[in-house]
């Protein structure tokens, strides 16, 4: 019986998808966190439609890794969101709503041409099979990348979110943070999208973070129970869908919604 | 304060026993023993048939089915961990070829131990450009130098997708078909020459059905051959050629296809101009159409089987093209 247990160790492709997601999910876990604080659950989804398009773009372009044509649009789609919803006049989702929107369109009406989106379709719900060795390769490099970030900007970081002006007045670059911390979303959301899948993406990153602001009082416990969640949703999500044969993108997800629910219930009652 | 971890600590152990105890309760319904000496894996509906019908009740051998029998045609096919575990654990795998498994590839690559049976090989494909325009296939006999420059194209460690380039839905044709038995009948003795009388014994019982269901066909024949018709299916243009008959129009509908309103124009105009009687389309995915065209035209929709999914009996191939048969008689003679 532990034999049965043990057996998707000798399978490469399971290996592979929990490297991935023993690196990926305290990732998600940690930027969540910020991405909770700053109402910036929105713009993560967009970043994620933004795939769409990116990988449109890279066949259209004839790019042969369609992976770094999608981070690079990301990137700059980040980048180009958060400088127009600076300027413009109308409300920041607004200004989103219409770039994922628009992204989408794009994308669809590229990757549909000639009717050969099922071919794309993986892209929405993720195929667990994809991960290959290279992007556990990029996966680790953003890990680190993030936790040095994390380690010297945190401090700047939470200044901003908690009053935009006052960290302008100490002599913050708060546009220069805040467009770093796209830049990583982007990075981490593009990386990971293949396997999780466009429709989803973003419910993993919002609600480990969530669930822990129910029942979290100070920042250490925040980043602590959002990691713990999301791993813990990861890896219990993998399992499950090992065995039973379902996708690993949707079971991660329900697992994480049903911490959130029962974090939620406790949270109100010892509120 | 302590309360919260508590909380915590007690919530995701009940998650993870929850977890592992459905997991557990719907694992022991699936797993099967798979304890025999030689293990055949297909790749779907219409491989699975036909090797079982030469393998037949041929003791120690196990023959198992990738996808599930309503994955119907597999065009962008993605492989679960089932799949995966299910190959691994394989000696054979039968794949019908000309780029319809567009995983095949990833396959070769992870399993480079498993032997790979293409039953396309060989056979005579029609091209998605100019469908329907090729002579008919009469004879199984094609030249030899043809042959070659088919078996070519379609070789096992091609790079994915090329479902483009030929139409590889063979089986839709009996004569092709019977060449697609014989590839895998040659393949399963080359790989298993244990069991190669009890294979050839029992391809040589379900060729001679196949022959009576071709005669069959041959009077059918005769009422339809040179009739023009619309598809809505690739893998009519082989029924077409069986038939002898004129494709007009081929719109390819299948899984996730997406329309264009100019294609439902160019389809109306092409029924009406060459004064179409009768559509051949895929109940799934060209009813939508097939109604419109209903609507808006006299042709009328006649419903075949593309033998993608049903049943895993060894006549439901015999079955369902008998009842392709009556379907197109019935379409004509109204």
């Amino acid at each position: 019986m532990i034999e049965f247990f043990t057996a998707w160790w000798s399978y490469g492709f399971m290996r592979n998808a929990f490297i991935a997601i023993l690196i990926i999910t305290p990732l998600f876990g940690i930027l969540g966190t910020m991405i909770v604080n700053n109402k910036m659950a929105f713009f993560s989804d967009a970043l994620g439609h933004s795939a769409l398009t990116g990988i449109a773009l890279g066949v259209v372009m004839g790019v042969a890794d369609t992976t770094l044509s999608m981070i690079i649009f990301a990137v700059i789609f980040a980048l180009l969101l958060n400088y127009i919803s600076s300027k413009a006049s109308a409300s920041r989702d607004t200004i989103i709503s219409v770039f994922s929107s628009a992204c989408i369109a794009v994308g669809l009406a590229i990757l549909s041409k000639g009717g050969n989106f099922s071919k794309y379709s993986s892209l929405l719900v993720g195929d667990v099979l994809s991960i290959s060795k290279k992007e556990i390769i990029y996966l680790i490099l953003i890990f680190a990348a993030t936790l040095i970030f994390w380690g010297v900007a945190f401090n700047k970081l939470n200044a901003v979110s908690l009053h935009r002006a006052l960290a302008k007045s100490r002599g913050i670059r708060v546009k220069l943070i805040e467009n770093i911390f796209a830049i990583f979303i982007a990075l981490i959301v593009m990386l990971s999208i293949k396997w999780i899948g466009i429709l989803i993406i973003n419910a993993l990153l919002i609600l480990p973070a969530a669930a822990s602001r129910n029942i979290s009082v100070n920042m250490r416990e925040y980043h602590l129970f959002s990691v713990i969640f999301s791993l813990f949703s990861g890896l219990l999500g993998l399992m499950i869908s090992y065995f039973t044969n379902v996708a690993t993108g949707p079971m991660i997800v329900i697992v994480a919604a049903i911490i959130y629910f029962a974090t939620y219930v406790y949270g109100r009652r010892n509120a | 304060m302590k309360n919260k971890y508590v909380f915590v600590t007690v919530l995701l152990l009940v998650l993870l026993l929850t977890g592992a105890g459905l997991t557990q309760l719907y694992v022991k319904e699936e797993t099967k023993q798979q304890d025999s000496e030689f293990t055949v894996v297909t790749s779907f509906y219409p491989m699975y048939i036909a090797a079982m019908n030469v393998i037949g009740d041929t003791p120690g051998v196990d023959l198992q089915n990738l996808s599930e029998p309503q994955t119907g045609c597999l065009h962008d096919y993605q492989l679960t961990p089932a799949d995966m575990k299910l190959l691994s654990g394989a000696d054979v795998f039968i794949v019908n070829g000309g780029g319809i498994e567009s995983f095949l590839s990833d396959v070769a690559a992870d399993y480079k131990n498993l032997s790979i049976v293409n039953a396309c090989e060989g056979l005579n494909l029609l091209s998605e450009e100019d469908e329907g325009e090729e002579h008919a296939h009469g004879d199984a006999h094609e030249d030899a130098a043809e042959e070659h420059i088919h078996g070519d194209t379609e070789d096992t460690h091609e790079d994915g997708h090329n479902h483009g380039d030929v139409n590889a839905h063979a089986w839709m044709s009996i004569a092709l078909y019977k060449q697609q038995v014989e590839n895998i009948l040659e393949g399963l003795c080359r790989i298993d020459p244990k069991h190669q009388d009890a294979y050839e014994s029992n391809a040589k019982e379900y060729l001679a059905k196949l022959e009576d269901l071709e005669r069959e066909q041959q009077s059918l024949k005769e009422e339809l051959s040179g009739k023009h018709i619309v598809i809505f299916h690739e893998a009519y243009a082989y029924v077409a050629e069986d038939y002898d008959m004129e494709i007009s129009y081929t719109m390819d509908l299948d899984e996730e296809r997406q329309v264009s309103a100019g294609e439902v124009a160019d389809v109306m105009g092409a029924i009406e101009k060459n004064d179409i009687s009768v559509v051949l389309a895929e109940e799934l995915y060209g009813k939508d159409m097939g109604d419109t065209v209903e609507r808006e035209t006299d042709a009328k929709v006649c419903y075949l089987d593309t033998l993608t999914r049903g049943e895993y009996e060894k006549d439901s191939y015999l079955d369902a093209m008998r009842q392709n048969m009556e379907l197109l008689k019935e379409a004509f003679t109204e």
